[in-house]
């Protein structure tokens, strides 16, 4: 992220310079960090090997970081994040073994038993006034527990083996794939465009929708927004559902990414469900998010990975540089927060 | 051991005539905890023929008491400011890895060992604070960041490697008992002894409660909330460090996975044992007694051949009912006073 150099023009306060957008720092970093990549390891850009799987985990973990953005909103945590796709994913595993279900009533059964967790979180939330990282924490132990249970009942091991059909096609396929006449689509997974519209849908729900604004307005001050009117409490079992919603949509996503519904999936959210909105922006205090900034988090973790990994880093220096990126990028940005207010900017 | 800055808000806010000391007893939570711990133990016991009560047992559910109990308090010294720290498990972890490879590669002696695993929990947990201190982002998202570098430190120091053998005399001290007691329980004991006495009776610990009850009034007051912050990191730190030693001495062997299972473990005992996540409030008996409700459960887990999965099912909703009840009872003195 560049801070100096670019003088601040003399503009209206109202209007953010160009450095001051925390967003265009990400994608200076994104170039940069592609750019590194590929300079060191040529086989960065190569499509099959790299670019394709890519874009399927940039799709699932831009979901998981938007589930956990739909509570940052508040200034609540969603710890349950994982387990709820977990348990989402079992349902949607459930409908299809015993009752063959087709591709889309699955995935509707799973997302609304994700929804279905949410909401019941956001109500205890909401009602006892509890902290919500300890009411979530508590379902997360609880559902830790449940979804081995649950599968040990079901399944003969820890996964369904069935899956339904058109889901595998979800895993290997790309656009690429579906031509017609001479005219084939591009080489970008089809679990993409699912990932792209639950971007578009909670960015257009939290700019446009009163819903959204409402909630955001509970999030900056939960007083004040009693106090105009805002059904408070129902805006807050709201947002826990999206965030459930979300997380149910993101474990069915890791599963056609996978291959199989599997009691393992929503193991490792938790992390990336905060990297993401958090380098993106998005503050843990409420009240103003970022979904773009979410995506580009996702992406530019996701980058990092790979580069990484095609640099033959072992795991354990992965984690390392992701820590350690993710210090430097808070750190700039908070530079740069202050460099802001000390020049009169509010950014 | 509660800490009294709770007793004296209560007696503040209780009516004029002060209830007498028997009832403002019985009206604690610890009281409650405690009262659930000897009625688990005592239904577990009777529900096993006696089983509990034999030497090797008993030892047993001692022995694996000291390392969540001590974790608990870690996580409990960071919400006395009302902060948390995700790294404290993979902190123990990385101290039990360093303080092995020091004794097996580095031939250095148990006791400097177990110095050097301290002093490096007490110095990751200092570089916390600081960090938390100085850039001012929120301490979740700070040691989030720290968590994820020192899992991969930790991986780093053997690889998927598991050393064992290091140090004869750690591992008979992890074995001995004193009392009928195990050795490791005690020292987890004189470890918790000394966090209460630190919140109880001096002034850097009334300092920091201050700050985690109010940050405002706290600096008005003259206290440094900086000083207090990295003060609270770095003693959750070296508890983790503290911890770390425990491990080494009753596992006998360490690997890269050790301190996994701990970071959900040491929320759940302050927060059952009634420490706010606010700050400003602590419970050192709370936390311990938590732990040991908790140790029931994973023991009623063994004795009976439960699935595995059953306890985390329990502790969660465990977790959850004591928050209920709590928030439900904080709601109905409301309404009668």
């Amino acid at each position: 992220m560049k801070q100096e150099e670019t003088t601040p023009e003399q503009r209206p306060p109202a209007r953010l310079p160009l450095w001051a957008n925390p967003r265009i720092g990400l994608v200076v970093l994104l170039i940069a960090l592609i750019a590194l990549f590929t300079t060191l390891r040529p086989a960065f850009l190569n499509t099959q090997l790299t670019l394709v799987p890519m874009q399927a985990d940039i799709s699932v973990y831009a979901v998981v970081g938007l589930s956990q953005l739909a509570v940052l909103s508040l200034g609540h945590m969603n710890m349950a994040v994982g387990r709820m796709a977990a348990m989402s994913a079992f349902a949607s595993g459930l409908l299809h073994d015993r009752l063959d279900a087709p591709l889309l009533v699955a995935l509707a059964g799973g997302l609304a038993v994700g929804a279905l967790l949410g909401a019941l979180a956001g109500l205890v939330i909401s009602r006892t006034g509890v902290n919500s990282f300890v009411v979530t924490l508590a379902l997360d132990f609880a559902l830790i527990g449940l979804v081995s249970l649950l599968y040990a009942t079901f399944t003969d091991g820890v996964a369904f083996n069935g899956l339904p059909a058109g889901m595998s096609a979800l895993r290997t396929d790309t656009f690429a794939d579906y031509c017609a006449g001479d005219v084939c689509g591009p080489e970008i997974p089809l679990l993409a465009p699912i990932a792209l519209i639950a971007v578009l849908g909670v960015g257009l729900l939290f700019r446009w929708s009163r819903v959204g604004r409402e909630v955001l307005m509970t999030g900056a001050n939960a007083k004040a927004a009693e106090l105009s009117g805002i059904p408070v409490r129902w805006r807050v079992v709201q947002a826990h559902a999206l965030s459930g919603l979300l997380a149910g949509l993101a474990g069915f996503l890791l599963s056609a990414n996978n291959g199989s519904f599997s009691a393992g999936v929503g193991d490792g959210f938790l992390l990336p469900s905060f990297l993401a909105p958090v380098l993106g922006g998005t503050l843990l205090v409420g009240g103003a998010v970022s979904v773009l900034g979410t995506v580009l988090g996702t992406a530019i973790t996701q980058v990092i990975y790979k580069g990484l990994n095609l640099l033959q880093f072992q795991v354990d220096e992965l984690k390392l540089y992701i820590g350690l990126v993710l210090l430097a990028a808070l750190s700039l940005d908070r530079l740069r927060h202050v460099l802001a207010e000390r020049r009169g900017v509010p950014a | 051991m509660t800490s009294t800055v709770e007793k004296t808000t209560r007696a503040a806010t209780a009516p004029a005539a002060p209830p007498s000391r028997l009832r403002r007893t019985v009206r604690t939570s610890e009281f409650t905890l405690a009262t659930l711990a000897v009625i688990g133990f005592v239904a577990l016991t009777l529900t096993t023929d006696g089983n509990m009560l034999s030497a090797g047992t008993l030892a047993a559910f001692f022995r694996f008491l000291a390392v969540p109990m001590i974790i608990g308090l870690a996580q409990m010294v960071v919400l006395a400011i009302g902060q948390m720290n995700l790294s404290v498990g993979v902190l123990t972890g990385f101290c039990a890895m360093v303080a092995a490879w020091a004794m097996l590669e580095a031939g250095l002696p148990a006791p400097l060992a177990v110095l050097a695993a301290l002093l490096l929990g007490a110095a990751v947990g200092l570089g916390n604070g600081l960090l938390v201190v100085f850039t001012r982002i929120n301490a979740f998202i700070v040691t989030l960041a720290t968590m994820t570098i020192i899992d991969g430190l930790r991986y780093g120091v053997n690889g998927p490697g598991t050393y064992q053998d290091y140090s004869a005399g750690l591992e008979e001290l992890g074995q001995a008992s004193l009392l009928g007691l195990p050795v490791v329980f005690l020292i987890a004991c004189a470890v918790a002894a000394m966090v209460w006495f630190f919140f109880a009776r001096t002034v850097p610990g009334r300092h920091l409660l201050a700050s985690g009850g109010s940050p405002f009034a706290a600096r008005l007051s003259g206290v440094s909330n900086d000083r207090s912050i990295v003060l609270a990191h770095a003693l959750s730190g070296l508890l983790a460090g503290v911890a770390a030693v425990l491990t080494l001495a009753q596992s006998g062997s360490v690997n890269a996975t050790i301190g996994d299972d701990l970071l959900l473990p040491s929320f759940a005992a302050p927060i059952i044992g009634g420490v706010a996540l606010a700050g400003g409030v602590v419970s050192v008996l709370g936390t311990s007694l938590a732990a040991f409700i908790v140790r029931l459960v994973d023991v009623a887990q063994a004795q009976f051949a439960i699935n595995r999965r059953w306890v985390d099912l329990i502790v969660g909703a465990v977790v959850l009912g004591v928050v209920l009840s709590g928030a439900i009872r904080a709601k109905l003195s409301r309404r009668s006073s």
